[in-house]
C-alpha cells in the first residue's frame, strides 16, 4: 500500500490509528506488528513472508548472540549468519537478473536464474502465477534488509542492547510508515521507543503537521511535475531543443526529491502519530554548496547507513589516503547500486565518489572560498547531470539526452519548450521555493512577531491540503474507458 | 479553573484543533462513502464503475483483491465528480492546459494525440494493401485529421497533415485510391466541423469532406440545400467533458441532415456479435435522452452494422472503420444500395466469417488520425 491513496488515507489509516489510540500500551505493538503485515501484504502478499523470514533470523540470531555473551567466536558466527541471509534475500531477489544477465553476456551462456526456476515450479503446483521470466522486486526490500541488519551490526558492536521481545522486535522491522521507502530507521533510533513511547495529542498534531506537508509534496508537487518529466522522457530525444531538455530533466530534478523527500515526511510524520521520533531523512539538499554536503543532506539515513556500516567496517581514512580513495569507491559503487540492480546507477554512484575524491582532495577548499551562489549552482548542476544518469534507461539515450541538453539537436527553444514553460511556469516556481529553506524562514520571522497567527493559521491550512490533496487522488483512478462502447 | 491550566489548554487549543480536524476529514469521508448508496453506470463519466471486489485466496495473492477494491473505493468514494471537477479547476489556475489527456482551448476541448506508433501503423497499412490486393476491390482510404490539428496551441509535435500524408505514400497504388480530408476541413475551420467537448467531427464537418471527395468516388455530392437539418439536441457534453468535468465550454449541438429528395435509408441491421436485429431507422433517437448523444448515429459502436437503402443502383460499399464514419454513412448512402461498416475492435474472428467478400464492389477505410495511429486492430484483416 501506498501512503498517496485513498485506501491508505481513508480505509487503513483511521482504523488502525483509532485501534490503536484505544488498545492499552501492552497491546500496541501487536497493532504495529499486525498491520504492517497487513500494510505490507496489500502490495506484496507473497513476498510479506520473505520479510518474516528476515526479521525471525535476524531476531533468532540477536536472542543467540546475547546468550553466548562470552563468546566471541559464537557471537561472531551469529553476526555473519545475519548477514550473509540479508545480503542473500538481496542478491536473489534484487540483483540476480542483473548478475545473471550479466554472465550470461560476457561468456554468452543461458543460465536460468533460481528464483524464476523456483516460481515455475511453484506455479506447477499452486498456480499462483509469479513471474516465470524475471524476478520481481519485493517492495521495500532495500529498505527492511538494511534496518533489520542495523541491529545485528548494533548488537555485535555492543551499541544497543537485544530486544527479547517477539512482538517488540517484529513491530520495530514491520513499522510501517517506513517499512517501504524509509528513512532507513536503525534500530538504535528507536530502541527505546519500541519498549516504551508516549502518545499526545501535542505530538500527534505535529505528526499531523509533517504528514500533510509530505503529503502535499507528493501529491501537489512531485506528481504534477513528473507529468512534465513523463512527456519529456517519451519524446524523440534527437529532436528536442536545448531548452525542452533542460526542462524535462530539471522537472525529474524536483519530482525525485518531492516524491522520497515527502514519502520521508509522510513517515516521519506518521511515527511522531504512533509515538516514534524518526532520523531526519532530507535538509533541503539542493541548498548545498558541495556534492560532499549534498549526500549529507540528501537521503541521510542511507549515507549514514553506510558510513557507520560499511566505510568504517572497510577502515574508513584511518589507514591512509590510497586506501581512503578505495573505500569511497567501493561506498559508491555501492550506493549507486543499492538505488536500483542496473550498470546506469553503478556508473550514477561512481560519478558521485569521483566528485567527492575530487572534493575531497583540495577542490573542497577552492569551493570553500567561491562565492555561495556559485558554489550551490555547480552542486546543482552537477547534481543534474547525475539525474540524467539515473532516469534515462540506457547509456546510449543518456549519452543522447546530453547531446540535446549542449545543443547538439540544433535547436534552442522551439514551440514545444514554449508550451511547458508558460503551463508549467507556477509549479516550477512552487518546487524551486519549495526546495529552499526561504518559507521555514518566512514562519520563523512571522513567529517572531505573532506567534498566535502561525499556531491558529496551521490546523486550516492543514485541512485545505488534506482536501486538495484528496481531490487529485480520487481523479488519480480515473480513467474513464470512452472507447468500450462507442 | 487555575491561570495556569486555563493559558495551557489555550496554547494547546490549536493542535487540538489539528488533531480532530484530522480525524474528522479520515473517518466522516469514508463513513459516508460507505454508508451512501452506490451506483453501478456513472453517466457524466459515460463508464461502468467498478464493482465491489471479491474475497478469495486466489485474488488475494494475484493482487486482484487490492486493485479491484482499490479502484472501487475510488469510484464509489463520496462527492467523487466534486473533487474532480475541483481538481481540474485547481490545475488550471496553476496554468495547466492539459486535463487528463485533454487540452483545455479558447471556448473548446482538444484530444491530446498520444505519439504515433509507428510499428502499429506500418503493419495497417501493410494489411491495407494486402486486403486490397486479395480482394482485388476498388479501394478508397481516408483518414480524417481530428481537432488537435486545427485549434490546439497546445500541442505543436504532431503535424497530422505531414503524417496523414506520409500514410497515403505507403499505400499501393495500384488498387487504392486515396481521400483528401484535411483540406476542405482547413479552408472551413471557422465553421463548426468539430464538436466542442467531443472528439468527433460534427455532421458538417462531415458534409464538407463527402462533397470534397465525392467526385474521387466518382459520383456528384448531393447539394446542402438538398437537406432539412434538425438541431436533434443542443445539450450535447460529449467524450471531452467526461474525461475533465469541465464547465466551462459550451455544450454542443447535434444536427441530423435529412435529404429532402432522393435516396433514404430503409433498414438498419445491427449485428451486436450474438445476433441481428433489425431497425427502421438508422438514427436511434433515444441516445439523444441520456448522455451518449453521439450514439444517435447507428447507435453505439458495434461489430457490423448493415444499411440498405432505396438507390437504384446495385453499388455495394464495404466501409472499415472507427466512430467518425458513423455521422458520414448517411451522406454516402445517397449512392450504394447497401453498406456494411465493419468496427475492427470488436471482431475477433476472421472477417470472411461474418461477411462475403464477393457481394461488395468496393471497399473504403474511414478512420481519424488519432485512431488509425494508435488502433492495433486494422491488422487482423491479415487473418
Amino acid at each position: 500500500m501506498v501512503f498517496s491513496s485513498l485506501m491508505f488515507l481513508y480505509i487503513f489509516l483511521p482504523v488502525v490509528l483509532i485501534l490503536y489510540f484505544i488498545s492499552p500500551m501492552k497491546i500496541k505493538n501487536l497493532i504495529i506488528f499486525v498491520s504492517g503485515i497487513l500494510f505490507y501484504a496489500w502490495g506484496e502478499p507473497v513476498c510479506v513472508f520473505i520479510m518474516l523470514l528476515s526479521t525471525v533470523i535476524d531476531y533468532t540470531a540477536g536472542i543467540f548472540m546475547n546468550k553466548f555473551d562470552d563468546n566471541q567466536k559464537k557471537r561472531t558466527i551469529c553476526l555473519i549468519v545475519s548477514v550473509v541471509m540479508n545480503i542473500s534475500l538481496l542478491a536473489l531477489f534484487k540483483y540476480s537478473d542483473f548478475i545473471i544477465d550479466s554472465i550470461n553476456a560476457i561468456f554468452n551462456l543461458e543460465i536460468l536464474n533460481p528464483v524464476v526456476r523456483f516460481n515455475r515450479v511453484i506455479n506447477s503446483v499452486f498456480n499462483l502465477g509469479l513471474n516465470e521470466q524475471r524476478v520481481d522486486l519485493p517492495i521495500g526490500i532495500s529498505f527492511f534488509t538494511f534496518q533489520s541488519m542495523s541491529y545485528t551490526i548494533d548488537l555485535y558492536r555492543r551499541n544497543i542492547k537485544v530486544q527479547k521481545s517477539f512482538i517488540n522486535f517484529s513491530s520495530y522491522v514491520s513499522l510501517f510508515p517506513q517499512i517501504v521507502a524509509g528513512p532507513i530507521v536503525r534500530y538504535e533510533d528507536v530502541q527505546k521507543e519500541i519498549d516504551t513511547r508516549k502518545i499526545n495529542v501535542n505530538m500527534a498534531a505535529d505528526g499531523i503537521a509533517v504528514f500533510i506537508k509530505g503529503l502535499s509534496k507528493k501529491v501537489l508537487l512531485a506528481n504534477n511535475i513528473g507529468i512534465l518529466w513523463t512527456n519529456i522522457k517519451a519524446m524523440d530525444y534527437s529532436e528536442i531543443s536545448v531548452v525542452t531538455a533542460w526542462l524535462g530533466i530539471l522537472a525529474f530534478t524536483f519530482q525525485i526529491y518531492f516524491d522520497f523527500s515527502g514519502y520521508s515526511d509522510m513517515a516521519v510524520g506518521l511515527g511522531k502519530i504512533l509515538g516514534f521520533n524518526f532520523p531526519q531523512n532530507f535538509d533541503h539538499p539542493y541548498m548545498s554548496k558541495s556534492i560532499s554536503e549534498f549526500w549529507r543532506r540528501w537521503h541521510m539515513t542511507l549515507g549514514s547507513w553506510f558510513k557507520s556500516y560499511v566505510y568504517i567496517s572497510l577502515g574508513g581514512n584511518r589507514k591512509g589516503l590510497p586506501r581512503t580513495l578505495i573505500n569511497l569507491i567501493i561506498v559508491w559503487a555501492l550506493t549507486g547500486l543499492w538505488h536500483g540492480s542496473s550498470w546506469n546507477f553503478v556508473i550514477w554512484g561512481l560519478y558521485f565518489g569521483v566528485i567527492i575524491i575530487i572534493e575531497r582532495i583540495g577542490f573542497g577548499k577552492i569551493l570553500e572560498k567561491l562565492p555561495s551562489f556559485i558554489s550551490t549552482l555547480y552542486t546543482f548542476i552537477l547534481v543534474v547531470f547525475g539525474w540524467v544518469l539515473f532516469d534515462t534507461t540506457d547509456l546510449p539515450s543518456c549519452f543522447s539526452y546530453f547531446n540535446a541538453m549542449f545543443g547538439g539537436n540544433g535547436v534552442f527553444i522551439d514551440g514545444n519548450a514554449k508550451y511547458f514553460i508558460i503551463t508549467n511556469i507556477l509549479i516550477f516556481a512552487l518546487c524551486i521555493f519549495g526546495s529552499t529553506d526561504w518559507f521555514g524562514k518566512i514562519i520563523s520571522k512571522i513567529r517572531s512577531k505573532n506567534n498566535a497567527i502561525v499556531e491558529w493559521s496551521a490546523p486550516f491550512v492543514q485541512v485545505i491540503l488534506m482536501l486538495v490533496c484528496t481531490s487529485f487522488l480520487v481523479n488519480a483512478t480515473y480513467n474513464p474507458f470512452l472507447y468500450f462502447r462507442f | 479553573m487555575k491561570p495556569e491550566i486555563k493559558e495551557k489548554i489555550k496554547r494547546n487549543l490549536p493542535k487540538m484543533l489539528s488533531f480532530f480536524f484530522f480525524f474528522g476529514v479520515i473517518t466522516i469521508l469514508p463513513l459516508m462513502t460507505i454508508i451512501l448508496p452506490k451506483k453501478e453506470f456513472s453517466e457524466i463519466e459515460n463508464r461502468v464503475l467498478s464493482k465491489a471486489p471479491e474475497f478469495s485466496f486466489s485474488s488475494v495473492l494475484d493482487r486482484s483483491f487490492m486493485k479491484n477494491s482499490e479502484s472501487y473505493f475510488a469510484d464509489h468514494f463520496v462527492g467523487r465528480t466534486d473533487w474532480i471537477k475541483a481538481k481540474t479547476q485547481m490545475e488550471l489556475l496553476t496554468g495547466r492546459r492539459e486535463i487528463n489527456g485533454v487540452y483545455i482551448e479558447d471556448g473548446r476541448m482538444v484530444e491530446k494525440l498520444d505519439y504515433p506508433d509507428y510499428k502499429t501503423i506500418l503493419k495497417s497499412i501493410s494489411a491495407i494493401n494486402n486486403f486490397s490486393e486479395n480482394t482485388g476491390l476498388k479501394t478508397y482510404v481516408m483518414i480524417v485529421p481530428t481537432s488537435a490539428e486545427f485549434y490546439s496551441s497546445s500541442n505543436p509535435n504532431i503535424d497530422q497533415k505531414e503524417e496523414i500524408s506520409k500514410i497515403y505514400s505507403e499505400l499501393s497504388e495500384k488498387n487504392i485510391i486515396t481521400l483528401d480530408a484535411y483540406s476542405i476541413l482547413n479552408s472551413n475551420k471557422d465553421d463548426y466541423i468539430y464538436y466542442r467537448t467531443d472528439h468527433h467531427w460534427t455532421t458538417l464537418g462531415a458534409y464538407y469532406v463527402y462533397s470534397s471527395t465525392a467526385y474521387d468516388m466518382g459520383f456528384t455530392p448531393v447539394s446542402l440545400d438538398n437537406y432539412n437539418i434538425e438541431h436533434a439536441s443542443s445539450d450535447f457534453q460529449g467524450t471531452l467533458y467526461s474525461k475533465t468535468l469541465y464547465d466551462g465550454v459550451k455544450s454542443d449541438i447535434i444536427d441530423i441532415y435529412y435529404p429532402t429528395s432522393g435516396v433514404d435509408i430503409m433498414s438498419t441491421d445491427v449485428y451486436t456479435g450474438k445476433g441481428t436485429e433489425t431497425y427502421e431507422s438508422y438514427y436511434f433517437r433515444d441516445f439523444l435522452e441520456i448522455k451518449d448523444k453521439y450514439s444517435v448515429f447507428g447507435g453505439q459502436n458495434q461489430p457490423v452494422v448493415k444499411i440498405k437503402t432505396n438507390a437504384l443502383n446495385e453499388g455495394k460499399l464495404l466501409v472499415i472503420k472507427d466512430s467518425y464514419a458513423n455521422s458520414y454513412i448517411p451522406f454516402l448512402s445517397q449512392h450504394y444500395s447497401e453498406i456494411t461498416m465493419l468496427d475492427m475492435r470488436y471482431i475477433d474472428v476472421p472477417y470472411d466469417e461474418i461477411i462475403n467478400i464477393d457481394d461488395y464492389n468496393q471497399v473504403m477505410f474511414l478512420y481519424n488520425y488519432s485512431t488509425f495511429a494508435q488502433d492495433k486492430n486494422i491488422r487482423k484483416l491479415d487473418f
